[in-house]
């Protein structure tokens, strides 16, 4: 056993020497990850839209349409410019360099007073779903605004005799039509996020992306190099047994892997105030997740016969790794299918769990499931590139 | 005779439909200095690898010391150092780090490392070059180094596959000292080798070509399986009469010598009779002849081209 150790020793201290040495992959490595935090915790800082590039077209000027432009100018969401009625390619978004047209066609302040409502014509640009979906609803919220107010008017304006004949309706009815009068709310109290505050909810995302790309790249490249330069023969032919050849090689990873962890951590802690809860239970599910990656990287390497390929492989897997794991976007968001299909990927659980701990503050019989895929995952790929290589020499 | 290190039987390499390497087998024993000549893909490395136990034979056996080179590989790689052909260290370490290294992955004891590398930087004259990365060393310095990793667990037995391939007459002399210095420490070495004088160097000779064994036996003893007197002309000029006499009936082959040409015929003192008084080519001058020893060359290229004509059975 003691012997054993050393192996592995040597193993894992020359394969530290190769990161080492490799100047542009210690660069990497140092400025990488609190790079990609900075980058992507002020990414999705804010994820309200606001001054959405706008215009407006008042073909009705009148008293009544002036007091609805004077509420919807003050719309956060727009940034209106406003053009004369007489343009006629208010359709031309591109040509106009907006996103949104909002038109008062003629005759909207008669036909408010016909009790006939004209809709109002809105050109919305689609190509951004979400751009589109807030600036529809900014106008909804500015038509309600204005609705309101023009009620509050005709109410203030009413005849006495009106008045008088209303006050003989019944108690009940009256208090009814006092309450219909009014909005209806909900108050809502938001849980597990008080906040909504994005970088909480994205920091796994930003652990999971900074560490399957390196670990999983890096790790894929290490018996493929070897392979390439014919170093691999001449360390199938000394003593050492696969196992030992396998675990002095995740070694200098792991280690790598976990300092790339605390300065991310250190980064969302001091810089984006992200409070880390229950510290064990995340650094138990970051440990498995890096195992799961690093297998997988010894996966692809075990198969790869030039670290080109190696390289390939492993990008061919991260990319939809990244679009369908949920780190960025809730994974419900997805069609039923390709939820299931991103059950395989383990940023997905490592995500999941990460998030059930740090923001449900959930207890570990909500995120058992995924530490057992994780760690099923993690043994699978090991024993896979073990089998793997056992080929290789064969 | 010593006791035998190695024994082929019938091994044989099959990749699909190519034979790479057709039931050879030979005996090896301990102390020789046993020289594997063969072209390029006549079968020499994938026999070496296979003796390494980095493939598996698709027929035969093969034992080192007994053990099975295939089934009993991890024991039997205790026994041996292994210099593949093509430059296989780690370029970004130093030369002493890939000396620690393979001690560590062969398990020299922690307390001989440092007393081994020592004495391999010693050996292999690397002391000044102890913290130079591998990869920045000359094509020769790289080949010591790769040795001094093949002996750091002070195996019996060496595998070298063309360790002097591309290398400069200096540090193939220097390469060649070791190996007789190995070879006088007890060591037995297999070394492979297409450089035929390189062959005139070990006690033991194989000649391979497309995967079948023809001879094996000590250099002296396969020139002897050399029948005939070996003649050698002057012509001038030469070259034309080179392309003309390959052509010639009755010739097998010419080989060009130091400006002379080697003819390889079964009856060359008819020959040169017939040619002293009615040379065939007007326009070319026969100058001179004589009568030369064979060397390791024309007996390997008798064997190869099988001048059958040309030789006895061979001695094994």
């Amino acid at each position: 056993m003691k012997s054993s150790f050393h192996a592995i020793a040597s193993v894992a201290y020359k394969e530290f020497l190769h990161i080492y040495r490799d100047r542009r992959v210690l660069l990497l490595l140092l400025i990488l990850p609190p790079l990609f935090t900075l980058l992507f915790g002020h990414a999705f800082e804010t994820s309200e839209i606001s001054d959405v590039p706008a215009l407006l077209i008042n073909r009705d000027n009148n008293a009544r349409t002036q007091r609805f432009i004077d509420i919807v100018l003050q719309n956060k969401t727009f940034r209106w410019r406003q053009a004369p009625p007489e343009i006629t390619n208010e359709s031309d978004l591109l040509a106009n360099q907006v996103q949104a047209t909002l038109v008062i066609p003629q005759g909207w302040s008669d036909s408010l007073s016909a009790g006939n409502p004209k809709p109002l014509p809105l050109y919305l640009d689609g190509s951004d779903i979400n751009t589109a979906s807030a600036a529809e609803g900014g106008v909804q919220k500015s038509l309600a605004d204005f609705q309101v107010k023009e009620r509050d008017l005709i109410v203030e304006n009413l005849p006495d005799e009106v008045i008088e004949l209303g006050k003989k309706l019944p108690v009940q009815i009256r208090k009814q039509f006092v309450s219909l009068m009014e909005a209806w709310t909900a108050e809502s109290k938001i849980l597990y996020n008080p906040k909504s505050r994005f970088i909480d909810y994205v920091i796994p995302g930003i652990i999971g992306l900074i560490l399957q790309l390196l670990t999983v790249t890096l790790m894929a490249c290490t018996i493929a190099r070897e392979r390439e330069s014919g170093t691999l023969y001449q360390l199938m032919v000394t003593s050492l047994k696969r196992g030992e050849i396998v675990i002095g090689k995740i070694l200098p990873y792991l280690g790598v892997s976990i300092v790339l962890i605390a300065v991310i951590t250190l980064v969302a802690g001091f810089h984006f105030h992200v409070q880390f809860y229950q510290p064990p239970a995340l650094i138990l599910i970051c440990l498995l997740f890096l195992l799961c990656s690093l297998g997988l990287g010894l996966l692809i390497s075990a198969f790869s016969k030039t670290q080109t390929q190696a390289i390939q492989f492993s990008v061919f897997f991260l990319l939809p790794v990244f679009v369908l794991s949920g780190a960025f976007a809730p994974l419900e968001q997805l069609p039923q299918v390709i939820q299931y299909l991103s059950e395989v990927f383990p940023l997905t659980h490592f995500c999941r769990a990460f998030r059930l701990v740090n923001m449900y503050h959930a207890s570990a019989v909500f995120y058992a499931v995924d530490l057992i895929v994780l760690f099923a995952g993690a043994l699978v790929t090991f024993i896979g590139a073990a089998f793997l290589l056992r080929r290789i020499e064969e | 005779m010593n006791e035998p290190v190695i024994v082929l039987d019938k091994l044989s390499k099959r990749f699909g439909d190519v034979q790479a390497v057709r039931e050879v087998s030979l005996t090896i024993a301990a102390g020789t200095i046993f020289g594997f000549l063969g072209a390029n893909g006549a079968g020499k490395t994938t026999t070496i690898r296979m003796l390494c136990g980095l493939t598996h034979p698709t027929g035969g056996t093969a034992t080192i010391a007994g053990h099975s080179v295939w089934q009993e590989r991890q024991l039997v790689r205790a026994k041996f150092g292994y210099v593949a052909q093509r430059f296989s260290l780690y370029p970004d370490l130093t030369v002493e780090e890939n000396f620690r290294f393979f001690g560590g992955a062969c398990r020299v004891p922690v307390t001989q490392l440092e007393q081994r590398i020592a004495n391999l930087l010693r050996l292999a004259d690397l002391e000044e070059k102890r913290d130079t990365p591998a990869g920045s060393l000359s094509g020769g310095m790289r080949q010591l180094l790769a040795l001094g990793c093949a002996l750091v667990h002070d195996p019996p037995l060496l595998f070298l596959d063309e360790p002097t391939s591309g290398l400069d007459p200096v540090h193939r002399q220097h390469i060649w000292n070791l190996l007789y210095d190995l070879s006088h420490g007890g060591k037995t070495i297999f070394v492979t080798t297409h450089y035929m004088d390189e062959a005139e160097r070990c006690t033991e000779v194989g000649f391979i070509e497309s995967g079948r064994l023809l001879a094996k036996a000590p250099p002296r003893n396969l020139k002897a399986t050399f029948r005939t007197k070996l003649l050698e002309i002057d012509v001038d000029p030469v070259m034309p009469a080179l392309v003309r006499l390959r052509n010639f009936p009755g010739i097998l082959g010419v080989s060009l010598r130091s400006g002379a040409l080697r003819i390889y015929v079964p009856d060359p003192e008819r020959l040169i009779s017939t040619w002293q008084t009615n040379w065939p080519f007007p326009d070319l001058k026969l100058l001179g002849k004589r009568w030369v020893e064979p060397d390791m060359e024309d007996v390997f290229t008798a064997y190869s081209q099988r001048y059958d004509a040309l030789l006895t059975s061979p001695a094994t």
